[in-house]
């Protein structure tokens, strides 16, 4: 199956690119094409014109800046966040995550930012940046606005980004302490993710915040508040008990649909089977003490 | 020795393929082909109220559009029943059937003016599973049953009127109640088995070349000469003007077995009177066939030593909107769901039933993993109740060598219990497992209807060049290696000396078609047969020209050997000829007459095998994992061991798919997951790390040098011996496929 014909356009800045997508009709950015090409091979997807945003200087950045936060620039693919050494350092969970995005191909030229874009709900990134409260920088044409990753997906397939705003940097701030990431897949795509974000006390006996994101279960990842609130303050020798005690109606709380990847309950029993695994790996990686 | 030298020694085609250069039917431009794009029915079973083609008609670059009204008139083929259209004429039957086809230009234009097609659908009562098509006042799918006897396999089907059941078979043996009144335990089970997508990575690609009267069809076909056949009964041609041609094949499976698209396509060109090419995409290939899904009741008594009395079985199979070869699937499931065992008293009864679902089709083992799932599983069923260890249960009724399983059958021609031995030995001999870790055991034995019809040319040139010429299609299974090896074996020259021609029906002499592994055997031999008339010829002309005693004589590489000297290929056509020029053409001919008729009883061999399964499972998730996996087939001689390793390994791998993985699956008769992305088969990463191939050679296969076929049976035992596994250490029994994780964790919770 082939696509409806378009235009192909590859500007230099980001400014051409927005003018571009925004003069008339209905022009896409498009830089690994791993879902929107697949989707305008299957015609799920319509557009006149494909703006390529990889003639466009710094969007594939990562580094850690003056203000201790990490930088992933949108275009940057799965392959290259896995390898690149910033992120082995200090998030290796996202390292990890990264070179197990679906398959060898995507991973090559799929992009972090399109996989946000695009709003899959069972998608790997989306849960984790969310649990690393990262911020999403986009640029439009009435100037750039800022957004936590945890507003951006809408809905199934649906994010606030404007058709005409690109999505050009992922900011989070350097983690503090253990960050945990687990899936389960029978398949292509994730049926649950669940991501986990302590930040310790200098002594490292202590959880200071805690951010619990369960992802693929709805429409986007949701954070898991009563744990959240459980491990805020918590001795790290206390974590699993205080867990195992609001396990369920933590549970409990989240939306789960039902579809192809299995029933409510199941699913919903797989995330806590990937929360608890999180705590044991966090516990022994990260809290130490 | 080179790595490419290597590899070109295991498979002349292996360079061709790794660098891209192979050529299949999508590669290949014939001078004016036009393209074809197929609209194809979103309705599940309706009457087409209207087409309009007008729309697409205008757009620019668009030929023509073919439609049911064009050829409605050439009437309707099939391969057993004479059930299908060439394209819906008035009803459609399944999602996905064809209603129009958009010729064009170009590709493009014609898929996007197959948006324009407007087709009106009225919605007809459906029946979309087997359970539905059975019912009393089912829907009817076909009003009438044209029976084709002989045609494509021996026999026909056997339908009942006014109903969906296009086909039952039925055999019995002994007194099956009366045994049952004796025995000291009865045991029935009922098993189900999803429909499952071939899933090539070459979708069905074709180009047809209508001029006239005569018809050239380029397809990835298994079987070029059914294809033949039906091109030349629809349409009204001499069988000699309709050529097929097959390039590289990039997997069949099966779903390029009988005939596919081929009479659509051809139906394109006879409308426009040009070349066309169709190259569907692997979603439009996942509509056009599967394997079919089953319904199985299995039940088998014995007596207080746990000798199986009797044994019955009933199987419904759900043969989707047109009958293809369905009526033999079920036969096969009938037959495959018996041995190796001894079975004094039986009754067997399959049925297919139409669906309004994609086609069944052939597929790897027609029938085969059906039973096998059912009767395997059931096996360790019945041991478990009357408290037998499954591996002595199997033992003590397994057919000896030369016992036959059914009076109308070939005897077994193999050792059941050494095969499971040596699976068994094959974990045995490694590391001790560790207390979490569980093992299964299944065996099969199948009768492969591998049609003893084949025929081959082998000719040797002057240069010592050998090129064979068969219809054996080479479809990633090296079988053009295998012949080349033959060929090479028996002419005594080196098989780089061997050069196998792709299949032309022009040129390739007639033979069944490749499946039911069969070429190694029947096509091997007539290659056989070939290459001893062409050393016939050959020695003959150095006996006649030299005057030389004939048994003096003896072929060796390069010429022949006359015992004082060798004589080169080139010595003895010049001198002989005057001319230095020439070539000898042998002719092999394999009729069910050869061999006294030792190759007229059915199987020509039995397929076996034994499987064992070491699985740990993640009670948490209910993730099956496979550390260890060992395969056993009796094929009597390997020919070229690289080349059957893998044909093992890769049904076995087939099977673990079966197990784990796939389904293709229907919502009241809308497939939902008919595309690569949802529908799931294996990874390298989910291959047993550790994987044994044990091939048992015994050289007494009927095929050259005492080969039996291959290639089929590993698929097998994966999924009951993984079933088998989880029932004696987890406690859980499955019954139908797949043992999705899900499923898993559901029996897992409800055995605490």
């Amino acid at each position: 199956m082939l696509p409806s014909p378009f235009e192909f356009d590859r500007p230099s800045t980001i400014e051409d690119a927005i003018r571009g997508v925004g003069e008339s009709g209905d022009g896409m950015f498009y830089s690994g094409g791993t879902e929107l090409l697949l989707a305008m091979k299957m015609r799920v997807i319509h557009t006149d014109r494909l703006i390529d945003i990889k003639g466009i200087f710094g969007l594939n950045r990562i580094c850690l800046n003056e203000a201790n936060d990490i930088e992933i620039g949108a275009r940057c693919t799965h392959a290259k966040i896995a390898s690149d050494p910033v992120i082995r350092e200090h998030v290796p969970a996202l390292s990890s995550l990264c070179a197990n995005v679906a398959n060898i191909r995507v991973r090559s030229v799929g992009t972090i930012g399109g996989n946000l874009c695009f709003g899959e709900p069972h998608a790997d990134p989306p849960t984790l940046l969310a649990a690393l409260n990262a911020r999403l920088v986009l640029i439009g044409r009435d100037g750039t606005r800022v957004v936590p990753a945890d507003d951006f997906i809408r809905s199934e397939l649906e994010t606030i980004r404007e058709p005409d705003e690109l999505l050009t940097l992922i900011v989070f701030p350097c983690p503090n302490g253990p960050v945990t990431y687990r899936r389960f897949k029978h398949g292509e795509r994730p049926s649950v993710n669940v991501a986990m974000a302590w930040s310790i006390d200098a002594g490292k006996a202590t959880i200071k915040g805690a951010r619990v994101r369960v992802g693929a279960l709805g429409s986007r990842p949701q954070p898991l508040k009563v744990v959240e609130d459980a491990l805020r303050g918590l001795p790290v020798r206390e974590v699993r008990s205080a867990i195992e005690a609001v396990l369920t109606t933590a549970l409990d709380e989240l939306e789960v649909n039902e579809d192809r990847h299995g029933g409510a309950d199941y699913k919903r029993h797989l995330a806590g089977v990937l929360l608890l695994r999180n705590v044991e790996e966090a516990i022994s990686v990260g809290g130490g003490a | 020795m080179s790595a490419t030298d290597n590899m070109s020694a295991v498979r002349p085609d292996l360079i061709e393929k790794v660098t891209g250069r192979a050529a299949y039917v999508t590669d290949l431009a014939i001078p004016g082909m036009l393209h074809g794009f197929v609209v194809r029915s979103p309705a599940i079973h309706a009457r087409i109220v209207s087409i309009d083609t007008s729309a697409a008609r205008s757009v620019d670059g668009v030929v023509d559009v073919l439609t049911g009204d064009d050829v409605a008139s050439f009437g309707c083929w099939g391969v057993v029943l004479k059930d299908r259209p060439i394209i819906a004429i008035d009803r459609v039957r399944y999602v996905g059937e064809p209603v129009a086809v958009v010729i064009a230009e170009t590709i493009e234009i014609a898929e996007n003016a197959a948006e324009l097609v407007n087709v009106e659908y009225d919605e007809l009562p459906r029946a979309t599973t087997i359970q539905e098509a059975i019912m009393d006042n089912a829907p009817l799918i076909h009003e009438r049953h044209e029976n084709l006897e002989d045609f494509y396999f021996k026999g026909g089907a056997r339908p009942t009127q006014n109903s969906n059941v296009f086909h039952t078979y039925r055999n019995s043996v002994g007194d099956v109640d009366a045994a049952e009144a004796a025995a000291a335990y009865i045991h029935e089970d009922r098993f189900t088995f999803p429909a499952i997508s071939h899933f090539a990575m070459e979708p069905h690609a074709v180009i047809a070349d209508f001029r006239g009267d005569s018809l050239t069809v380029w397809a990835g076909a298994q079987t070029p000469t059914a294809v033949q056949k039906v091109l030349s009964r629809l349409y009204q041609l001499p069988l000699a003007k309709v050529r097929v041609i097959v390039p590289f094949v990039g997997g069949g499976f099966g779903g390029k077995a009988s005939v596919k698209i081929e009479p659509l396509v051809a139906a394109a060109s006879w409308k426009v009177q040009r070349p066309i090419r169709i190259a569907q995409s692997m979603i439009e290939s996942m509509l056009t066939c599967r394997r079919l899904g089953a319904d199985i009741t299995i039940r088998t008594a014995v007596d207080a030593k746990g000798r199986i009395l009797a044994k019955s079985a009933k199987l419904l199979l759900d043969g989707g909107a047109y009958s293809d070869t369905g009526s033999a699937v079920a036969t096969k499931a009938a037959n495959r769901i018996m041995g190796p065992y001894v079975v004094p008293n039986l009754r067997l009864e399959a049925s297919a039933v139409y669906t309004n679902t994609i086609p069944g089709a052939a597929f790897r083992s027609i029938g085969g993993p059906q039973a096998v799932w059912a009767k395997e599983s059931h096996m360790d069923n019945v041991a478990s109740a009357i408290g037998m260890d499954p591996a002595e249960f199997r033992l003590l009724n397994f057919a000896s060598r030369g016992e036959r399983i059914r009076p109308d059958l070939r005897a077994l021609d193999m050792d059941m219990g050494e095969l499971m031995g040596r699976v068994t030995q094959s974990f045995a001999a490694k590391a001790q497992s560790s207390n979490r870790r569980a093992s299964g055991l299944a065996v099969a034995a199948t009768d492969p209807a591998n049609t003893p019809i084949s025929n081959a040319i082998v000719r040797l040139k002057i240069d010592g060049s050998i090129l064979v010429s068969v219809s054996s299609i080479e479809i990633g299974q090296g079988a053009h290696a295998t012949m080349a090896r033959i060929a090479a074996q028996t002419l005594k020259q080196p098989p780089s000396a061997v050069t196998v021609l792709r299949t032309d029906t022009a040129v390739a002499p007639y033979d069944w078609g490749t499946g039911a592994s069969r070429s190694t055997v029947v096509v091997g031999l007539s290659v056989e047969n070939a290459a001893l008339d062409a050393a016939d010829q050959i020695l003959e002309m150095v006996a006649d020209v030299w005057e030389l005693p004939r048994e003096s004589l003896s072929l060796v590489e390069g010429g022949i050997s006359t015992g004082s000297e060798v004589l080169t290929f080139h010595q003895i056509f010049h001198r002989a000829l005057g001319v230095d020029s020439g070539e000898v053409i042998g002719r092999g001919a394999i009729t069910p007459r050869s061999k006294k008729g030792a190759l007229a009883e059915s199987p020509l061999f039995w397929e076996t095998s034994a499987g064992l399964a070491e699985i740990v499972v993640d009670e948490d998730t209910g993730e099956i994992h496979v550390p260890r996996y060992a395969s056993a087939a009796d094929v009597g001689r390997v020919i070229n061991r690289v080349a059957a390793e893998g044909q093992d390994e890769g049904a076995a791998v087939m099977g673990f798919g079966h197990a784990l993985h796939e389904a293709l699956e229907f919502e009241d008769g809308q497939p939902i997951n008919a595309t690569p992305i949802d529908y799931s088969i294996p990874r390298i990463s989910d291959v047993p790390p550790v994987f044994d191939t044990i091939l048992v050679e015994n050289g007494d296969g009927p095929g050259p040098g005492g080969a039996k076929g291959m290639g089929e049976g590993a698929i097998l035992p994966v999924a009951p011996a993984i079933a088998n596994a989880l029932f004696s250490t987890y406690g859980i029994r499955i019954t139908d496929l797949p043992m999705t994780p899900e499923k898993v964790w559901r029996a897992l919770q409800k055995r605490s």
